[in-house]
């Protein structure tokens, strides 16, 4: 069967039942594989040990490791025309990522998962502050598609406290257009809502809504908006999760996400966290009339919200997506 | 093939408005052995004669002290200033303290290289 052909298949089952390069995924419940009698002592996993936390689909579209770099990730820049002043606030305020070897004032470098780098998304030091990072694609093949990472978050230990709830949120979406003209512009939403208000929340939630688009300059080319202002997040049904927040605000735990969309419905699939399956099949994405000029685009986003006036720490190490084609 | 040497340029502060004591957001390039730091004056309120901005180095993002390195802050907009660095550790930032009744907006790009 050709990779034309095989992609008509169902991309998630066919993507894990050949045991692409990686182990075969296993239920959460199920004994792990290396230490079972069977195991074997070598397998394509073994042979590439930096993808074996990964179970991507047939072909890695990116495998981001950042001791290589910073792999195409960058600031979300707000669009503006003639004058910086143009940009909308919530854009405005956006720094550029960086490279990060987690250090502490008193600890010293943490390390990131697998080496001594990971990709930071660092706020200001204010409540409501958000900073995004962005990795630009299109896409080749509408197809099923897998983003798989590892993050850690924390705030700034700048104060002798745990600090569990000075972080607000952190997140991700794709940011798709379909490629042919009547498409529309699809947005998949989720972030981790830890903390609001000084409540330690901790539960997943989607965004489906969008508010108006404002006219950027004075040429009528450009307009912006900002979807993902804090507005019109909804839960996932099932949602809540604790995760590892450790025990001082300077060490911090590596925790899996991954998130399967199908880029032929344009709708998410499933949603993973650790140990936790949060069925998203039913949660509609932003969804956009088509732009004159985005088509095939594949961009995904990291995002960072303080809910304090203290920074917030977005680590994410390392970023793997790949597609059933 | 040859390993290049990773170079990035980053915006640390983009048209952010420049009043009293200003500060870039720390910056970490623990990765790099080199850096210039650039600052470009995108306007300018009042006088900015004999205004400065500090290189400021930290162990740890929160404690900060002078490098010793300044950018003169110029009410030429548009011109540019540099500060080459070496040996500035982790994390490294800009500190201004503009005299009552100036103000302006900057761009501060540093570009690092490994």
């Amino acid at each position: 069967m050709s990779r034309d052909d095989d992609h008509h298949m169902d991309g998630y089952a066919s993507a894990t039942a050949r045991e692409p390069l990686t182990a075969r995924k296993r239920d959460s419940r199920e004994t792990p594989a290396s230490i079972t009698a069977t195991s074997p002592l070598t397998s394509a996993a073994h042979l590439a040990p930096e993808l074996s936390r990964f179970d991507p689909m047939r072909r890695i579209i990116s495998f981001d490791d950042f001791d290589r770099g910073f792999c195409g990730w960058t600031q979300l820049v707000g669009n503006y025309e003639h004058s910086l002043d143009s940009m909308l606030p919530a854009y405005a305020e956006h720094t550029q990522p960086q490279l990060s070897n987690v250090t502490h004032w008193d600890s010293g470098s943490h390390g990131s998962f697998d080496g001594s780098y990971a990709l930071k998304i660092a706020t200001r030091a204010r409540v409501g502050s958000r900073n995004v990072a962005i990795k630009r694609l299109t896409f080749r093949k509408p197809c099923p598609v897998r983003l798989e990472f590892y993050f850690a978050f924390k705030p700034e230990a700048s104060e002798l406290m745990l600090s569990e709830t000075d972080v607000k949120s952190i997140g991700f979406c794709y940011d798709l257009q379909q490629g042919s003209e009547g498409g529309n512009r699809v947005m998949p939403h989720f972030r981790f809502l830890n903390a609001e208000g000084g409540r330690h929340v901790q539960k997943w939630q989607y965004k489906d809504a969008y508010r108006s688009f404002s006219d950027i300059g004075t040429e009528g080319k450009t307009v912006s908006f900002d979807h993902l202002a804090d507005q019109d997040w909804k839960d996932v049904p099932g949602g809540s999760q604790k995760l590892c927040y450790n025990e001082v605000p300077t060490k911090i735990n590596w925790h899996y996400v991954r998130f399967d969309f199908d880029l032929t419905t344009m709708k998410p699939v499933l949603l993973q966290c650790n140990d936790r399956l949060f069925d998203v099949s039913g949660l509609s994405p932003i969804v956009i009339p088509a732009m004159k000029n985005l088509w095939c685009m594949m961009n995904i986003l990291f995002f960072a919200e303080a809910a304090t006036d203290k920074r917030t720490f977005l680590y994410v190490d390392s970023v793997c997506l790949s597609g059933d084609f | 093939m040859p390993v290049l040497r990773e170079c990035q340029t980053a915006v640390v502060s983009r048209n952010d408005r420049w009043v009293g004591v200003a500060e870039t957001e720390p910056y970490e390039a623990g990765w790099a052995s080199e850096l210039i730091v650039f600052i470009r004056v995108l306007e300018s309120e009042g006088s900015l004669t004999g205004a400065a901005a500090a290189v400021q180095i930290s162990p740890d993002g929160i404690h900060w002290i002078d490098e010793g390195a300044r950018l003169t802050l110029s009410d030429a907009i548009g011109q540019v200033a540099f500060v080459r660095l070496s040996h500035f550790g982790q994390y490294v930032r800009l500190r201004a303290e503009l005299e009552y009744g100036s103000a302006c907006k900057v761009i501060v790009t540093i570009n690092a290289k490994a």
